[in-house]
């Protein structure tokens, strides 16, 4: 701790970015607005660069190895003030770049679980601490609850804001209420972090429906800004006859049921359609609410289902099944219920344009599937009858989230919320207020050990079958304990610290490419510098005439640190390369 | 510059060595390359069964036009897995990390047993008889050991079960009527296999499932979910066959369960064909997928790959039996099980 | 209990650890009782990355020859290993690094190469020794822990044969070499099925009395501490060093001395003067410091002084190929050097018997006052056998010397003409035992002497000593012996006389009548026994590596008849498979 107040103090000493610093200035912290800083930040932290809040997480995780977790949620909570709900439900983009995960490297590292370990063990003495900025005077409505209102809620209240809260339905949250099961994501904890964020003295006003309750119009006369971010909330749907029969759900009215505490009826067997997160999350309700054949049923094949590999087992674990390259083609009932959907099948076929592989119907293919229930989840849309999407902010109107974006994810949604915070911010100040830099500070070990590199996957601790049909808001997945959470930190590469050879030092003795774990160190004879400024992949030789410099590649580098033990020279440097957000 | 293609084939089987043979007929100056993750030569894995009851020899087992590789002049990788396919490049990914360039692909792979989700916890305690390599590791020791459990029952494993009676051990066998998975057995069904097997001397076990599996001393405690508890020696997973297909995904070809072709055998990435059981093979008269079961289906779709990535257009004309025998039940081999019989 | 007969060849880059592992490897297999040979080949160059093999035969039955094809490839180089495969058999086994640092580009990783039949597994080496040690230095330890899972060899005692070969290293080392191994060991249990027919599982030999597991080079070196020498002088070469090395620190602790010359001349003139001064002395060398040798042999001969060189052949002519072995110095050995110039020349057939054949050669050489030449070659010198430990020389052996008697000193006459040519050496400061030495012909009191008679007289004299050496000699050995009649003789020398001997008795075996004939002494060679064997022989074969067929040469004079040859100068030792294949041809 002491040694953060310490960086705090020379933070400040830095603001005024006129001067010029060195690597040899005081403490060797350098801000950066250089393109290509930013550039070899996003290239050589993948995880942090899928991100959309761009999460420090190379940083949470460190902090997580040394059972700081207090600070691995501060670090999270400064670019995504849920953690611990992300840490459950994130669709963790993160992961997919993670280079722990590349070919011949094993398996990405648990990032969200981390992040909810996070949350998870953080010691019951844990502040959170804000920086407040004083009160502006300015009054800003946010309109919708869920997770993009409450991080441009945050953000704005933080800046000295006045914000007040309005939210259509009976709790706060949107979709994180209403859309995600229990099993998946615990109430009260949803309800602490959202507390947490109206402690700053944001007023919250439920079941006020905009368009209903309060017009824009009014809002707009009241406050001096106002924020849409009320999601996508208009189901999509079939297309097909017999869409209105009796037991014929869509996805998200069917998860709101279920999560207002009712048992809507599904029967023996249920029919779920759709290929993303709410379709499996229909389908394992279904289970819990005493279903025995559940099948989701998708248009593409299991590939293009927009859900991460844990979903598909834990579906597959329960039984669930998944019929691919079908859709329905009509619903077919009996006394106004649903009794079997009329399949048609399809198959795959390339378009020009993205999504690139499209699947096309079969003439004459049809077959019937008998069932006692219809669940649709096909995805929403934004509910443009009350508010236009044509929204240009100069009026003071500005939109965030799902209800920008289409229908995407919570991540996406919080980062939304806490840009258009800012350009708020921006709007109600006329001056921009904070700015992000990229923090280079001189680093002098790796922080790891080479057996990390050695350990696996720490699958998350689920509860067995049994306890989760018991009570169907009993959360499946535990958590990791404190020694897993430990384990699973070691094996971030923690590609924040870059590793370079001074090639001025450098004898080019090799002991370094002898020791490397990849293809990580190479000779090579030029560095290309692409158009945007940034550096592109090097170009290696064999042939020693030819070198102009070893070179660490840290694309391929896992920052495992064996080069930086056996350099005879110490010419390989370690510099911690950090996004951080300061005061302009 | 004159210039060789490359053919390179991913899987040593009927459909990968009748593909090979067709291809060297009739292209004299290609490369032609065979990839098999197994170590052991071109095999008849339906004679799997035989050889562990040592009812023929290992000799017996191989395909006899193996010694025509050289005079054929196709060169066959052995013990070598295929990792990953990258369609731009042509290349394709050795497991061992070398890189292999190809002009033009044909994936017979195969497949291999598969393994219920639920089981996954318990997959070191199961044995399987898909591979050459897992009957060897098994072959000595089924001679020394009394008790069975087969769990599952698909066409293999009732081979088996006869196997184990005709060397008189004690078999328990457990009827998963996902045995044939995407396909469910119906009650019916069920009862007239059971009958039908109550011929060979083994407890039957239906409707039930494996709870749970603990090893203790080299020997297996089976616990079924109804409260059937067994001792035995080795346990058996016979519930079906998937596709080995994982070598395939994220390279942008079209997989389903298996690799989806059209009626040519080729996938949605020109120049790549797939044939034999990891294939799905669009059928036009039936509207939909099915797959290939069967060693004569697996000769005949591994020539028309060849033919076909030679440039021909030939039609799978027989996608093989719709059916097969199941202990007297007939089970059909597309995906779908409601396929009308005269489509 | 079963046999079991297995080649198992290391294959790395210089610097990888391919020979200790080999080392370690027949240690261990020494250890439990099996028979082993092992014969590795490395790089001229000391420094660089050339190719390395460690070449170990592991039997129950007693070995004769290192055998041409491995059974077991273990590759911790591809490169180098791609090459080495050729001499794995049709149906052996490949263990490979099945994730290196580096991808391999297309057709530049060795199990890319295994033909249909062999047998591929794919271990991590690089990765697991990465992961036990930090680096890629446990590579080979990693192997040796996959090949012990493989083949069900004991866990515990291999640990402890790794520990026993670093016990005198920092325990660090100790540590990751036996972490490398058990990592290796462990990850092969637990991720390659067996399909390989090989084990030691339940292989058990007879606990032996405790062995010595040497190369040829260290019991040179070990007999001639057994037997009393007092002074060597040298120029090191390959692949004679080890001699020298070992000496130069075990023959002070004797009360030896050990001097290293500037060129082979003047080692071996020291050696000729300490022989004449009464020591038993030698020199090692390789064929190009024979060849510098050559003129002073002449002055040990004339002058009637004892001097032993070791000749360890290697691929000549000239430098040559320092690291291949080749029996190419036999003309020289025998007949090198200027005038009729009789001299022993000693060529032991296998590891053991370099012991006998240095105690000999200082016996012989002492005792007949003349050049004693033992011919080792490259793989003799650095094949691994374990032996029995050999028993200590007679005490006859250590002091051969036919020192002068009172008559004699009356008027001391250094050559005398005696019957068997063995005139009274007389040691200097011996009271009354002055006499003259010169390299000139001279008389019997050593006095220059150039007339017609004394030339034919001393020359006969020197000449005369030979036929008593042969009695001295050991007796051929010949493989059958019972029998009337061969198909086929085959007769060898040197280190060609095992594969030989196997060849032979694989031959009764595959219905081919032959028999094999070997002479540890060449000069003078036991010719009546030799005619007595081909007498038997419808047809004589005569194996031996080098390219003009020297000792074939030599043979057909005694034997005046038609013998086949079979040639080779591949720098590898002979083997059995050839010389078989050869008698089939017939």
């Amino acid at each position: 701790m002491k040694k953060n107040d310490l960086y705090s103090k020379e933070e400040k000493l830095f603001q005024d970015k006129n001067k010029i610093y060195s690597a040899q200035s005081v403490k060797q912290i350098v801000y950066s607005t250089d393109v290509r800083d930013f550039g070899q930040v996003a290239k050589s932290i993948p995880c942090q660069d899928a991100c959309p809040a761009k999460t420090n997480i190379p940083g949470y995780i460190r902090a997580v190895f040394e059972k700081r977790y207090g600070r691995a949620y501060e670090l999270n909570r400064s670019a995504n003030i849920l953690p611990g709900v992300l840490g459950r439900i994130c669709s963790r983009p993160c992961e997919s770049g993670c280079r722990h995960g590349e070919p011949d490297n094993g398996l990405s590292v648990g990032i969200c679980h981390l992040k909810r370990s996070c949350a998870d063990l953080k010691p019951g003495s844990h502040r959170i601490i804000e920086g407040l900025y004083a009160p502006t005077e300015k009054k800003v409505a946010v309109i919708g609850s869920g997770p993009a209102g409450l991080a441009a809620a945050h953000d704005l209240s933080i800046l000295g804001h006045k914000v007040v809260i309005f939210e259509g339905l009976e709790k706060p949250g949107g979709m994180l209420m209403y859309g995600i099961p229990e099993f998946r994501l615990p109430r009260d904890l949803l309800m602490l972090e959202i507390k947490n964020i109206l402690r700053l003295g944001i007023q919250l006003k439920t079941n006020k429906a905009i368009g209903v309750d309060i017009s824009l119009d009014q809002l707009k006369n009241e406050y001096d800004a106002v924020v849409v971010a009320t999601g996508c909330v208009s189901p999509r749907k079939f297309d097909v006859t017999g869409e209105d029969l009796e037991n014929v759900y869509n996805g998200l009215d069917f998860m709101k049921a279920v999560n207002e505490g009712q048992k809507p009826f599904v029967g023996d067997k249920v029919i779920v359609v759709g290929a993303g997160f709410t379709a499996v999350d229909c389908a394992r309700s279904a289970i819990r609410l005493g279903a025995l054949d559940v099948r989701i049923n998708i248009r593409k094949t299991i590939e293009y289902m927009r859900i991460d590999e844990t979903e598909k087992y834990e579906a597959q674990f329960e039984g669930i099944k998944t019929y691919s390259l079908i859709q329905p083609s009509k619903i077919i009932g009996n006394n106004n219920k649903v009794t079997a959907v009329e399949f048609q099948r399809t198959r795959m076929e390339k378009t020009d344009t993205p999504p690139y592989r499209v699947s096309i119907p079969i003439e004459n293919s049809q077959f019937l599937v008998p069932t006692d229930s219809v669940i649709a989840a096909l995805g929403q849309t934004p509910d443009e009858a009350v508010v236009s999407k044509d929204l240009d902010g100069l009026d003071g109107v500005f939109a965030a989230g799902d209800f920008v974006t289409g229908s995407s994810d919570v991540i996406s949604a919080i980062a939304g919320g806490r840009k258009s915070a800012q350009a708020i911010d921006e709007y109600l100040i006329g001056e921009k207020r904070k700015q992000t830099v990229v923090r280079l500070e001189k680093h002098e070990t790796s922080d790891r050990q080479r057996s990390y590199d050695f350990i696996g996957k720490l699958e998350m601790n689920t509860i067995d079958m049994e306890k989760r049909l018991s009570r169907a808001t009993n959360e499946v997945e535990t958590g990791y304990n404190d020694d897993q959470a430990h384990e699973e930190a070691k094996r971030c590469y923690l590609c924040n610290l870059e590793y370079e050879i001074d090639p001025l030092t450098c004898i080019y003795c090799s002991a370094c490419i002898d020791v490397a774990p990849k293809d990580c160190i190479k000779m090579i004879e030029s560095v290309p510098v692409n158009p945007d400024g940034t550096y592109g992949i090097y170009e290696e030789t064999d042939d020693w005439n030819k070198v102009i410099s070893i070179a660490i590649d840290n694309a391929k580098c896992i920052r495992c640190g064996q080069c930086l033990a056996v350099c005879p020279m110490d010419c390989i440097s370690v510099t911690k390369k950090e996004l951080i957000e300061i005061d302009t | 510059m004159p210039f060789n293609d490359h053919y390179v084939i991913i899987g040593n089987g009927p459909a990968g060595n009748h593909a090979a043979i067709i291809l060297r007929e009739k292209d004299k100056e290609a490369k032609i390359t065979i990839i098999s993750d197994e170590c052991v030569p071109y095999y008849y894995k339906p004679k799997l069964t035989d050889f562990i009851a040592d009812e023929i020899a290992k000799e017996d087992l191989m395909v006899s036009f193996l010694d025509s590789y050289k005079a054929k002049d196709i060169r066959i990788r052995l013990g070598q897995e295929v990792e990953r396919i990258d369609p731009e490049s042509k290349t394709l990914f050795l497991q061992h990390m070398e890189k292999v360039n190809y002009s033009k692909l044909i994936i017979a792979s195969g497949s291999r047993a598969r393994l219920l989700p639920p089981m996954s916890c318990y997959a070191n305690h199961l044995k399987f008889v898909t591979s050459y390599t897992d009957v060897i590791e098994v072959k000595e020791e089924i001679k020394k050991l009394k008790s069975f459990f087969i769990f599952g029952g698909d066409l293999v494993g009732f081979k088996f079960l006869r196997m184990l009676n005709s060397m008189d051990k004690t078999v328990t066998i457990l009827i998963c009527p996902n045995a044939f998975w995407p396909y469910n057995l119906t009650d019916d069904m069920l009862a007239q296999i059971t009958e039908s097997l109550s011929k060979f001397n083994a407890d039957i076990i239906v409707k039930d499932d494996i709870s749970t599996i603990d090893e203790q001393n080299g020997s297996y405690r089976v616990k079924t979910q109804k409260g059937i508890e067994k001792n035995v020696d080795m346990v058996f997973s016979f519930n079906g066959l998937n596709p080995n297909i994982e070598f395939a995904k994220g390279s942008g070809i079209d997989i389903d369960h298996g690799i989806l072709v059209n009626e040519y055998l080729k996938t949605n990435i020109d120049g790549i064909y797939a044939c034999g059981s990891c294939a799905q093979i669009y059928h036009p008269n039936i509207r939909s997928y099915t797959t290939s079961i069967g060693w004569p289906n697996a000769v005949v779709q591994g020539e028309v790959a060849a033919f076909n990535l030679l440039g021909d257009h030939k039609i799978m004309e027989s996608v093989g039996r719709k059916y097969f025998d199941l202990e007297g039940v007939k089970i059909k081999t597309t995906w779908w099980e409601d396929i009308d019989d005269e489509s | 209990m079963k046999d079991i007969n297995i080649v198992i060849e290391i294959c790395g880059s210089a610097g990888e650890g391919t020979i200790s592992a080999g080392e370690i490897l027949s240690r261990f297999m020494s250890g439990q009782g099996f028979e082993i040979m092992s014969f590795d080949s490395y790089p001229a160059e000391i420094r660089g990355f050339g190719k390395c093999v460690a070449h170990t035969r592991i039997s129950t039955s007693r070995i004769y020859s290192p055998g041409k094809l491995a059974d077991v490839l273990i590759a911790l180089n591809d490169k180098h290993s791609i090459f080495q495969l050729s001499t794995l058999k049709e149906n052996g086994i490949l263990i490979y690094d099945s994730q290196p640092v580096r991808p391999h580009k297309e057709d530049k990783s060795v199990v890319g190469w295994t033909k249909p039949g062999m047998i591929s597994y794919g271990i991590p080496l690089n990765m697991l020794a990465h992961k036990a040690t930090g680096n890629a230095r446990g590579m080979n330890m990693v192997a040796l822990g996959a090949l012990a899972a493989l083949f069900y060899v004991d866990k515990h005692g291999f640990t402890d044969s790794i520990k026993a070969r670093y016990a005198k290293k920092k325990q660090i080392v100790i540590d990751s070499n036996v972490n490398s191994f058990l990592e290796g060991y462990s990850w092969t249990k637990k991720n390659i099925k067996k399909i390989d027919p090989y084990s030691f599982k339940g292989i058990t030999s007879p606990k032996q009395k405790e062995k010595l597991i040497i190369n040829g080079n260290q019991l040179v070196a070990k007999a001639a501490l057994d037997a009393n020498l007092s002074f060597y002088a040298g120029y090191p070469i390959t692949p004679a060093t080890k001699i020298m090395e070992i000496l130069s620190r075990e023959l002070p602790k004797h009360g030896g001395i050990l001097l290293q010359t500037e060129d082979e001349i003047s080692a071996i003139g020291a050696v000729i003067g300490a022989g004449f001064g009464g020591k038993r002395a030698m020199t090692a060398t390789s064929g190009p410091g024979f060849a510098l040798m050559t003129e002073f042999t002449g002055l040990s001969v004339m002058a009637e002084v004892p001097a032993v060189i070791i000749d360890s052949q290697r691929a000549g002519p000239s430098t040559g190929m320092p690291t291949k072995t080749e029996q190419s110095d036999f003309n020289s050995a025998v007949s090198g050097g200027t005038g009729d110039c009789p001299r022993i020349v000693l060529a032991p057939t296998d590891t053991k018997s370099c012991y006998e054949a240095t105690v000999l050669a200082l016996y012989l050489a002492e005792k007949y006052q003349t050049l004693v030449v033992l011919l080792l070659d490259f793989f003799l010198s650095n094949s691994i056998r374990n032996i029995n430990i050999p028993e200590k020389p007679f005490s006859e052996y250590l002091d051969a010397n036919i020192a002068p008697d009172k008559n004699d000193l009356k008027d001391y006459q250094r050559y005398k003409i005696t019957k068997n040519g063995i005139s009274p050496r007389a040691i200097p400061g011996t009271p009354g035992g002055m006499f003259f030495s010169t390299g000139l012909e001279h008389d019997a009191s050593g006095r220059p002497n150039y007339s017609e008679a004394g030339h034919l007289e001393m020359t006969q004299k020197r000449f005369r000593k030979f036929n008593t050496v042969l009695s001295e000699a050991p007796a051929p050995e010949i493989s059958i012996i019972d029998r009337d009649e061969f198909d086929i003789g085959v007769i060898s020398w040197g280190s060609s006389a095992g594969a030989a001997h196997e060849a032979a008795m694989s031959a009764q075996k595959k219905g081919i009548n032959a028999s094999s004939f070997s002479s540890m002494m060449v000069s003078p060679f036991p010719e009546k026994a030799l005619i007595e064997f081909a007498d038997k022989c419808k047809k004589i074969l005569i194996p031996e590596l080098n390219f003009s067929g020297q000792f074939a040469n030599f043979a057909t004079q005694i034997l005046k008849r038609h013998v086949e040859r079979l040639n080779f100068i591949t720098g590898r030792p002979m083997a059995s498979e050839d010389i078989l294949q050869k008698m089939k041809e017939m």
